[in-house]
Protein backbone atom coordinates (compact mmCIF):
# COMPACT_ATOMS: atom_id res chain seq x y z
CA UNK A 1 0.00 0.00 0.00
CA UNK A 2 1.69 2.91 0.63
CA UNK A 3 5.46 3.27 1.43
CA UNK A 4 5.28 4.85 5.11
CA UNK A 5 6.76 2.62 7.34
CA UNK A 6 4.35 3.03 10.26
CA UNK A 7 1.28 2.63 8.23
CA UNK A 8 2.57 -0.62 7.09
CA UNK A 9 3.00 -1.46 10.43
CA UNK A 10 -0.47 -0.79 11.55
CA UNK A 11 -1.50 -3.48 9.00
CA UNK A 12 0.48 -5.47 9.96
CA UNK A 13 -1.10 -5.99 13.76
CA UNK A 14 -4.03 -7.53 12.39
CA UNK A 15 -6.51 -4.83 13.31
CA UNK A 16 -6.35 -2.45 10.34
CA UNK A 17 -7.27 -4.27 7.15
CA UNK A 18 -8.77 -7.50 8.56
CA UNK A 19 -12.40 -6.42 9.10
CA UNK A 20 -15.00 -5.13 6.92
CA UNK A 21 -17.71 -2.79 8.65
CA UNK A 22 -20.61 -1.43 6.58
CA UNK A 23 -19.68 2.14 8.16
CA UNK A 24 -23.12 3.54 6.34
CA UNK A 25 -25.09 1.24 8.00
CA UNK A 26 -24.06 1.49 11.25
CA UNK A 27 -24.51 5.64 10.53
CA UNK A 28 -28.39 4.78 9.51
CA UNK A 29 -29.03 2.77 12.32
CA UNK A 30 -27.60 5.56 14.83
CA UNK A 31 -29.54 7.86 12.92
CA UNK A 32 -32.73 5.59 13.19
CA UNK A 33 -32.04 5.20 17.28
CA UNK A 34 -31.15 8.96 17.52
CA UNK A 35 -34.71 9.55 15.95
CA UNK A 36 -36.29 7.24 18.57
CA UNK A 37 -34.23 8.84 21.34
CA UNK A 38 -35.80 12.16 20.53
CA UNK A 39 -38.84 11.08 20.45
CA UNK A 40 -39.22 8.50 23.56
CA UNK A 41 -40.50 12.06 25.80
CA UNK A 42 -43.12 12.58 22.98
CA UNK A 43 -44.54 8.83 23.31
CA UNK A 44 -43.79 8.48 26.80
CA UNK A 45 -46.52 11.62 27.59
CA UNK A 46 -48.79 10.42 24.44
CA UNK A 47 -48.93 7.45 26.59
CA UNK A 48 -49.00 8.39 29.74
CA UNK A 49 -46.23 6.34 30.45
CA UNK A 50 -42.68 8.08 31.45
CA UNK A 51 -40.40 4.72 31.51
CA UNK A 52 -40.68 4.57 28.38
CA UNK A 53 -38.88 7.75 28.14
CA UNK A 54 -35.47 6.27 30.49
CA UNK A 55 -35.59 3.39 27.83
CA UNK A 56 -35.51 5.34 24.62
CA UNK A 57 -32.81 7.72 26.14
CA UNK A 58 -30.24 5.86 28.35
CA UNK A 59 -31.45 2.44 26.78
CA UNK A 60 -30.74 4.08 23.42
CA UNK A 61 -27.86 6.20 24.55
CA UNK A 62 -25.89 2.50 25.54
CA UNK A 63 -26.96 1.05 22.54
CA UNK A 64 -25.41 3.92 20.16
CA UNK A 65 -22.26 4.40 22.57
CA UNK A 66 -21.68 0.61 22.20
CA UNK A 67 -22.36 0.77 18.06
CA UNK A 68 -19.40 3.74 17.99
CA UNK A 69 -17.00 1.80 20.19
CA UNK A 70 -17.51 -1.61 18.04
CA UNK A 71 -17.61 -0.42 14.54
CA UNK A 72 -15.78 2.96 14.35
CA UNK A 73 -13.27 3.04 17.25
CA UNK A 74 -12.32 -0.56 16.40
CA UNK A 75 -12.78 -1.78 19.93
CA UNK A 76 -14.24 -5.10 18.41
CA UNK A 77 -11.18 -6.26 17.14
CA UNK A 78 -8.54 -4.18 19.56
CA UNK A 79 -6.32 -6.16 21.39
CA UNK A 80 -7.97 -7.85 24.53
CA UNK A 81 -5.28 -5.32 26.69
CA UNK A 82 -7.11 -1.90 25.97
CA UNK A 83 -10.43 -3.79 26.76
CA UNK A 84 -9.27 -4.10 30.13
CA UNK A 85 -7.78 -0.66 30.49
CA UNK A 86 -10.85 0.85 29.38
CA UNK A 87 -13.04 -1.79 31.09
CA UNK A 88 -11.22 -0.97 34.60
CA UNK A 89 -11.36 3.05 34.47
CA UNK A 90 -15.03 2.32 34.22
CA UNK A 91 -15.50 0.33 36.69
CA UNK A 92 -13.44 2.88 38.84
CA UNK A 93 -15.51 5.24 37.83
CA UNK A 94 -18.54 3.13 39.14
CA UNK A 95 -17.01 2.42 42.50
CA UNK A 96 -16.83 5.74 42.59
CA UNK A 97 -20.34 6.97 42.26
CA UNK A 98 -21.08 3.78 44.08
CA UNK A 99 -19.50 4.85 47.42
CA UNK A 100 -20.80 8.42 47.39
CA UNK A 101 -24.34 8.16 45.91
CA UNK A 102 -25.69 6.99 49.64
CA UNK A 103 -24.31 10.57 50.68
CA UNK A 104 -25.75 12.38 47.71
CA UNK A 105 -29.04 10.66 47.02
CA UNK A 106 -29.91 10.88 51.05
CA UNK A 107 -30.17 13.96 52.78
CA UNK A 108 -29.93 12.22 56.03
CA UNK A 109 -28.33 9.72 57.65
CA UNK A 110 -28.13 7.80 60.65
CA UNK A 111 -26.06 10.21 62.43
CA UNK A 112 -25.99 13.36 60.14
CA UNK A 113 -28.54 15.21 57.81
CA UNK A 114 -27.74 17.85 55.08
CA UNK A 115 -29.38 20.51 55.60
CA UNK A 116 -28.39 22.68 53.17
CA UNK A 117 -29.83 19.80 50.60
CA UNK A 118 -32.88 19.51 52.15
CA UNK A 119 -33.65 23.30 52.29
CA UNK A 120 -32.97 23.74 48.70
CA UNK A 121 -35.10 20.72 47.34
CA UNK A 122 -38.12 22.06 50.23
CA UNK A 123 -37.52 25.42 48.04
CA UNK A 124 -36.84 24.27 44.92
CA UNK A 125 -40.69 22.27 45.27
CA UNK A 126 -42.51 24.78 47.52
CA UNK A 127 -41.30 27.58 46.21
CA UNK A 128 -43.17 27.28 42.76
CA UNK A 129 -46.39 28.15 44.21
CA UNK A 130 -44.28 30.81 45.91
CA UNK A 131 -42.73 32.37 42.42
CA UNK A 132 -46.07 31.62 40.66
CA UNK A 133 -48.13 33.82 43.28
CA UNK A 134 -45.45 36.61 43.07
CA UNK A 135 -46.08 37.02 38.91
CA UNK A 136 -49.40 36.52 39.36
CA UNK A 137 -49.52 39.93 41.61
CA UNK A 138 -47.18 41.34 39.03
CA UNK A 139 -50.39 40.99 36.40
CA UNK A 140 -50.26 36.80 35.81
CA UNK A 141 -47.36 37.14 33.41
CA UNK A 142 -46.74 33.85 33.36
CA UNK A 143 -44.18 33.91 30.42
CA UNK A 144 -42.01 36.34 32.79
CA UNK A 145 -42.11 33.32 35.20
CA UNK A 146 -40.95 30.79 32.69
CA UNK A 147 -37.84 33.76 31.39
CA UNK A 148 -36.90 34.41 34.88
CA UNK A 149 -34.46 31.54 36.64
CA UNK A 150 -34.03 31.08 39.69
CA UNK A 151 -31.47 33.56 40.22
CA UNK A 152 -30.66 36.18 43.20
CA UNK A 153 -33.90 36.60 45.28
CA UNK A 154 -33.65 37.41 49.27
CA UNK A 155 -36.02 35.21 50.83
CA UNK A 156 -34.31 32.61 48.71
CA UNK A 157 -31.21 33.51 49.94
CA UNK A 158 -32.47 33.95 53.69
CA UNK A 159 -33.17 30.56 52.86
CA UNK A 160 -30.06 28.96 52.36
CA UNK A 161 -27.54 31.40 53.89
CA UNK A 162 -29.16 32.99 57.01
CA UNK A 163 -31.92 30.02 57.77
CA UNK A 164 -29.71 27.53 59.53
CA UNK A 165 -29.42 29.90 61.90
CA UNK A 166 -32.34 32.39 62.36
CA UNK A 167 -35.00 29.45 61.07
CA UNK A 168 -36.92 29.66 57.60
CA UNK A 169 -39.67 31.79 59.17
CA UNK A 170 -36.69 34.32 60.74
CA UNK A 171 -37.84 33.36 64.45
CA UNK A 172 -34.23 32.60 65.35
CA UNK A 173 -34.88 28.86 65.56
CA UNK A 174 -32.81 27.47 63.01
CA UNK A 175 -31.40 24.20 63.23
CA UNK A 176 -27.56 25.14 63.67
CA UNK A 177 -28.67 27.77 66.16
CA UNK A 178 -30.23 26.05 68.97
CA UNK A 179 -26.91 25.73 69.98
CA UNK A 180 -25.51 28.61 69.62
CA UNK A 181 -25.04 31.17 72.96
CA UNK A 182 -25.90 33.87 71.97
CA UNK A 183 -29.08 32.72 70.46
CA UNK A 184 -29.49 34.17 66.83
CA UNK A 185 -31.82 37.03 66.62
CA UNK A 186 -35.81 36.45 66.23
CA UNK A 187 -36.79 39.07 63.59
CA UNK A 188 -40.40 38.14 64.39
CA UNK A 189 -39.88 39.37 68.29
CA UNK A 190 -40.83 43.09 68.90
CA UNK A 191 -38.04 43.16 71.51
CA UNK A 192 -35.71 42.57 69.13
CA UNK A 193 -36.58 45.73 67.31
CA UNK A 194 -36.20 48.00 70.05
CA UNK A 195 -33.61 50.81 69.10
CA UNK A 196 -32.74 48.95 65.55
CA UNK A 197 -33.30 50.57 62.98
CA UNK A 198 -32.56 49.71 58.70
CA UNK A 199 -29.23 50.94 59.13
CA UNK A 200 -27.84 48.89 61.34
CA UNK A 201 -29.15 45.55 59.59
CA UNK A 202 -27.35 46.39 56.84
CA UNK A 203 -24.27 47.18 58.72
CA UNK A 204 -25.03 43.80 60.79
CA UNK A 205 -25.72 42.10 57.81
CA UNK A 206 -22.28 43.46 55.85
CA UNK A 207 -19.86 43.78 58.56
CA UNK A 208 -21.23 41.08 61.41
CA UNK A 209 -22.68 41.55 64.72
CA UNK A 210 -18.88 42.56 66.32
CA UNK A 211 -18.88 45.61 64.85
CA UNK A 212 -21.70 47.19 67.00
CA UNK A 213 -21.21 45.21 69.57
CA UNK A 214 -23.04 41.81 69.47
CA UNK A 215 -21.86 38.16 68.62
CA UNK A 216 -19.16 37.09 66.58
CA UNK A 217 -21.35 34.40 65.71
CA UNK A 218 -23.12 36.44 63.42
CA UNK A 219 -20.89 36.48 60.91
CA UNK A 220 -20.28 39.27 57.98
CA UNK A 221 -21.80 37.59 55.11
CA UNK A 222 -20.89 41.21 52.54
CA UNK A 223 -18.69 39.14 50.65
CA UNK A 224 -22.03 37.04 49.61
CA UNK A 225 -23.82 40.18 48.51
CA UNK A 226 -23.90 42.84 46.02
CA UNK A 227 -24.65 46.27 47.10
CA UNK A 228 -28.00 45.96 45.68
CA UNK A 229 -28.79 42.58 46.87
CA UNK A 230 -27.26 43.79 50.69
CA UNK A 231 -30.52 46.10 50.20
CA UNK A 232 -32.97 43.49 49.34
CA UNK A 233 -31.67 41.23 52.10
CA UNK A 234 -32.60 43.95 54.86
CA UNK A 235 -35.60 44.71 52.97
CA UNK A 236 -36.44 41.02 53.79
CA UNK A 237 -35.15 41.28 57.05
CA UNK A 238 -36.95 44.15 57.94
CA UNK A 239 -40.40 42.76 56.04
CA UNK A 240 -40.00 40.05 59.03
CA UNK A 241 -40.58 42.74 61.88
CA UNK A 242 -44.29 42.73 63.59
CA UNK A 243 -46.22 45.39 63.10
CA UNK B 1 11.48 10.40 8.13
CA UNK B 2 11.05 6.76 9.65
CA UNK B 3 14.56 6.33 10.60
CA UNK B 4 14.69 9.64 12.69
CA UNK B 5 11.56 8.85 14.94
CA UNK B 6 12.20 7.82 18.19
CA UNK B 7 12.72 4.30 18.17
CA UNK B 8 9.44 3.61 21.52
CA UNK B 9 7.20 4.91 18.10
CA UNK B 10 7.82 2.09 16.60
CA UNK B 11 8.04 -0.73 18.63
CA UNK B 12 5.42 -1.74 21.05
CA UNK B 13 5.22 -4.49 23.63
CA UNK B 14 1.77 -4.86 23.24
CA UNK B 15 1.10 -5.49 20.20
CA UNK B 16 -0.74 -1.97 19.78
CA UNK B 17 1.01 0.55 17.85
CA UNK B 18 2.44 3.14 20.18
CA UNK B 19 0.23 5.90 18.48
CA UNK B 20 -3.02 4.56 19.39
CA UNK B 21 -1.75 2.87 22.60
CA UNK B 22 -1.38 6.67 23.72
CA UNK B 23 -4.70 7.37 22.60
CA UNK B 24 -6.16 4.29 24.43
CA UNK B 25 -4.74 5.71 27.74
CA UNK B 26 -5.67 9.07 26.81
CA UNK B 27 -9.46 8.28 26.43
CA UNK B 28 -9.09 5.71 29.27
CA UNK B 29 -8.39 8.91 31.80
CA UNK B 30 -11.10 10.54 29.50
CA UNK B 31 -13.39 7.98 30.72
CA UNK B 32 -12.68 9.04 34.58
CA UNK B 33 -12.58 12.86 34.13
CA UNK B 34 -16.10 12.33 32.10
CA UNK B 35 -17.67 9.64 33.83
CA UNK B 36 -17.49 11.63 37.38
CA UNK B 37 -18.77 14.35 36.34
CA UNK B 38 -21.52 12.80 34.58
CA UNK B 39 -22.48 10.34 37.71
CA UNK B 40 -21.83 13.40 40.31
CA UNK B 41 -24.98 15.11 37.58
CA UNK B 42 -26.82 12.12 38.03
CA UNK B 43 -26.40 12.04 41.51
CA UNK B 44 -27.82 15.13 42.29
CA UNK B 45 -30.12 14.93 39.49
CA UNK B 46 -31.38 12.13 41.66
CA UNK B 47 -31.46 13.69 44.51
CA UNK B 48 -33.01 16.60 43.88
CA UNK B 49 -36.00 16.63 42.63
CA UNK B 50 -36.40 20.34 42.15
CA UNK B 51 -34.02 20.43 39.27
CA UNK B 52 -36.38 19.12 37.15
CA UNK B 53 -37.89 22.64 36.85
CA UNK B 54 -34.43 24.05 35.69
CA UNK B 55 -33.83 20.82 33.45
CA UNK B 56 -36.99 21.75 31.94
CA UNK B 57 -35.72 24.94 29.99
CA UNK B 58 -32.77 22.87 28.08
CA UNK B 59 -33.77 23.69 24.62
CA UNK B 60 -33.93 19.74 23.03
CA UNK B 61 -33.85 20.71 19.55
CA UNK B 62 -30.84 22.26 19.69
CA UNK B 63 -29.59 19.30 21.25
CA UNK B 64 -31.26 17.21 18.78
CA UNK B 65 -29.69 19.22 15.86
CA UNK B 66 -25.99 19.00 17.33
CA UNK B 67 -26.11 15.09 18.18
CA UNK B 68 -27.13 14.88 14.81
CA UNK B 69 -24.39 17.11 13.70
CA UNK B 70 -21.94 15.39 15.54
CA UNK B 71 -22.89 11.45 14.91
CA UNK B 72 -22.66 12.52 11.28
CA UNK B 73 -18.83 14.15 11.89
CA UNK B 74 -18.28 10.76 13.44
CA UNK B 75 -19.54 8.77 9.99
CA UNK B 76 -17.12 11.45 8.13
CA UNK B 77 -14.11 10.54 10.54
CA UNK B 78 -14.25 6.59 10.09
CA UNK B 79 -14.48 7.35 6.65
CA UNK B 80 -11.25 9.11 6.24
CA UNK B 81 -9.63 6.19 8.35
CA UNK B 82 -10.97 3.86 5.56
CA UNK B 83 -9.54 6.37 2.71
CA UNK B 84 -5.85 6.64 4.88
CA UNK B 85 -6.06 2.47 5.40
CA UNK B 86 -6.62 2.58 1.28
CA UNK B 87 -3.58 4.96 1.56
CA UNK B 88 -5.70 7.60 -0.34
CA UNK B 89 -4.76 10.67 2.06
CA UNK B 90 -6.13 13.19 -0.59
CA UNK B 91 -9.41 11.28 -0.12
CA UNK B 92 -9.01 10.91 3.86
CA UNK B 93 -8.08 14.79 4.18
CA UNK B 94 -10.88 15.93 2.34
CA UNK B 95 -13.29 13.56 4.41
CA UNK B 96 -11.07 15.30 7.35
CA UNK B 97 -12.15 18.44 6.56
CA UNK B 98 -16.06 17.43 6.61
CA UNK B 99 -15.24 16.37 10.28
CA UNK B 100 -13.73 20.01 10.76
CA UNK B 101 -17.01 21.13 9.41
CA UNK B 102 -19.24 19.50 11.36
CA UNK B 103 -17.27 20.44 14.64
CA UNK B 104 -17.54 23.89 13.55
CA UNK B 105 -21.32 23.89 13.41
CA UNK B 106 -21.63 21.74 16.29
CA UNK B 107 -19.63 24.53 18.58
CA UNK B 108 -21.57 27.67 16.06
CA UNK B 109 -24.90 26.13 17.15
CA UNK B 110 -23.68 25.65 20.85
CA UNK B 111 -22.79 29.09 21.26
CA UNK B 112 -26.35 30.28 20.15
CA UNK B 113 -27.76 27.93 22.18
CA UNK B 114 -25.60 29.19 25.16
CA UNK B 115 -26.03 32.79 24.41
CA UNK B 116 -29.88 32.74 23.92
CA UNK B 117 -29.61 30.74 27.86
CA UNK B 118 -27.09 33.86 29.20
CA UNK B 119 -29.66 36.19 27.87
CA UNK B 120 -32.81 34.67 29.70
CA UNK B 121 -30.80 34.42 33.05
CA UNK B 122 -29.69 31.30 33.18
CA UNK B 123 -26.04 31.73 33.91
CA UNK B 124 -23.54 29.39 35.24
CA UNK B 125 -24.17 30.45 39.14
CA UNK B 126 -28.03 30.33 38.35
CA UNK B 127 -28.59 26.89 40.37
CA UNK B 128 -26.87 23.96 40.91
CA UNK B 129 -28.27 22.36 37.79
CA UNK B 130 -27.07 25.15 35.75
CA UNK B 131 -23.67 24.67 37.36
CA UNK B 132 -23.49 21.24 35.92
CA UNK B 133 -25.13 22.20 32.63
CA UNK B 134 -22.17 24.33 31.49
CA UNK B 135 -19.61 22.58 33.05
CA UNK B 136 -20.27 19.19 31.85
CA UNK B 137 -21.24 20.65 28.00
CA UNK B 138 -17.95 23.14 28.37
CA UNK B 139 -16.18 20.33 29.16
CA UNK B 140 -17.12 18.77 26.19
CA UNK B 141 -16.72 21.96 24.16
CA UNK B 142 -13.28 22.01 24.71
CA UNK B 143 -12.42 18.70 23.29
CA UNK B 144 -14.14 19.36 20.06
CA UNK B 145 -12.36 22.38 19.77
CA UNK B 146 -8.95 20.54 20.54
CA UNK B 147 -9.92 18.01 18.27
CA UNK B 148 -10.83 19.77 15.55
CA UNK B 149 -7.52 21.50 16.03
CA UNK B 150 -5.45 18.03 15.98
CA UNK B 151 -7.95 17.51 13.02
CA UNK B 152 -7.09 19.92 11.22
CA UNK B 153 -2.80 19.03 11.22
CA UNK B 154 -3.38 15.52 10.81
CA UNK B 155 -5.51 16.48 7.61
CA UNK B 156 -2.47 18.63 6.36
CA UNK B 157 -0.21 16.14 6.94
CA UNK B 158 -2.63 13.88 4.69
CA UNK B 159 -3.36 15.44 2.34
CA UNK B 160 0.56 14.95 1.21
CA UNK B 161 0.63 11.37 2.05
CA UNK B 162 2.16 11.69 5.13
CA UNK B 163 1.73 10.09 8.67
CA UNK B 164 -1.74 8.32 7.54
CA UNK B 165 -1.46 6.35 10.72
CA UNK B 166 -2.68 9.72 12.58
CA UNK B 167 -5.80 9.24 10.84
CA UNK B 168 -7.42 6.54 12.78
CA UNK B 169 -5.93 8.05 16.04
CA UNK B 170 -7.91 11.47 16.00
CA UNK B 171 -10.65 9.46 14.64
CA UNK B 172 -10.54 7.14 17.48
CA UNK B 173 -10.41 9.92 19.83
CA UNK B 174 -13.40 11.88 17.73
CA UNK B 175 -15.32 9.08 18.28
CA UNK B 176 -14.94 9.49 21.94
CA UNK B 177 -15.85 12.96 22.06
CA UNK B 178 -19.18 11.80 20.51
CA UNK B 179 -19.75 8.82 22.48
CA UNK B 180 -19.67 11.24 25.43
CA UNK B 181 -22.04 13.63 23.94
CA UNK B 182 -24.36 10.18 23.32
CA UNK B 183 -24.84 10.70 27.07
CA UNK B 184 -24.65 14.20 27.57
CA UNK B 185 -27.88 14.73 25.18
CA UNK B 186 -30.35 12.51 27.20
CA UNK B 187 -28.71 13.74 30.43
CA UNK B 188 -29.62 17.13 29.56
CA UNK B 189 -32.13 17.40 27.18
CA UNK B 190 -34.08 14.06 27.16
CA UNK B 191 -34.63 13.13 30.83
CA UNK B 192 -36.71 16.29 32.07
C1 LIG C 1 -23.95 30.86 62.15
C2 LIG C 1 -25.30 31.28 62.49
C3 LIG C 1 -25.83 32.54 61.82
C4 LIG C 1 -26.04 32.75 60.48
C5 LIG C 1 -25.77 31.77 59.34
C6 LIG C 1 -26.62 34.06 60.37
N1 LIG C 1 -26.72 34.64 61.58
FE1 LIG C 1 -27.51 36.47 61.94
N2 LIG C 1 -27.15 36.18 63.93
C7 LIG C 1 -26.60 35.05 64.50
C8 LIG C 1 -26.47 35.25 65.94
C9 LIG C 1 -25.92 34.22 66.92
C10 LIG C 1 -26.98 36.53 66.20
C11 LIG C 1 -27.06 37.23 67.53
C12 LIG C 1 -25.85 38.07 67.71
C13 LIG C 1 -25.89 38.79 69.02
O1 LIG C 1 -26.90 38.75 69.70
O2 LIG C 1 -24.88 39.41 69.33
C14 LIG C 1 -27.40 37.10 64.92
C15 LIG C 1 -27.93 38.35 64.77
C16 LIG C 1 -28.37 38.87 63.56
C17 LIG C 1 -28.97 40.20 63.41
C18 LIG C 1 -29.19 41.20 64.49
C19 LIG C 1 -27.89 41.87 64.88
C20 LIG C 1 -28.13 43.04 65.80
O3 LIG C 1 -27.66 42.96 66.93
O4 LIG C 1 -28.75 44.00 65.34
C21 LIG C 1 -29.29 40.32 62.10
C22 LIG C 1 -29.94 41.52 61.43
C23 LIG C 1 -28.90 39.10 61.44
N3 LIG C 1 -28.34 38.25 62.35
C24 LIG C 1 -29.07 38.87 60.09
C25 LIG C 1 -28.61 37.76 59.46
C26 LIG C 1 -28.70 37.54 58.04
C27 LIG C 1 -29.40 38.47 57.07
C28 LIG C 1 -28.09 36.38 57.79
C29 LIG C 1 -27.90 35.73 56.43
C30 LIG C 1 -27.16 36.48 55.49
C31 LIG C 1 -27.62 35.83 59.04
N4 LIG C 1 -27.94 36.68 60.02
C32 LIG C 1 -26.95 34.63 59.15
C33 LIG C 1 -26.22 33.91 63.86
C34 LIG C 1 -26.26 33.73 62.50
Amino acid sequence: MSGNNEHNEHHDDGHGGGHHVNYFAIYVALVVLFLISVAGPEVGRITGLPWITLITAFGIALVKANLVIDNFMHLKWEKRLMKWLLTTSVLLMVLMVAGISPDVLNHEGNNWENLAAKEATARGLGGDDHGDGDHAEEGGAAEVAEAAPAGFSAAGSFGTVCATCHGAGGQGDGPAGMALDPKPANFTDPAFWEGRDRARIVTVIRDGAAVVGGSALMAPWGALYTPEQLEEMADYVMSLRPN
Amino acid sequence: MANAKPLATLRSATGIPTGRLAVWWVLASEVVIFGGLLGTYIMHRLGHPEWAEAASHTQTWIGAINTFVLLTSSFTAVLAHQAAEKGNGKEAAKLLGFTILGALTFLVIKSFEWANEISHGYTITANTFWSFYYTAAGLHALHVIAGAIIMGVVAVDAYRGRELHRVELIGIYWHFVDVVWIFLFPLLYIAK
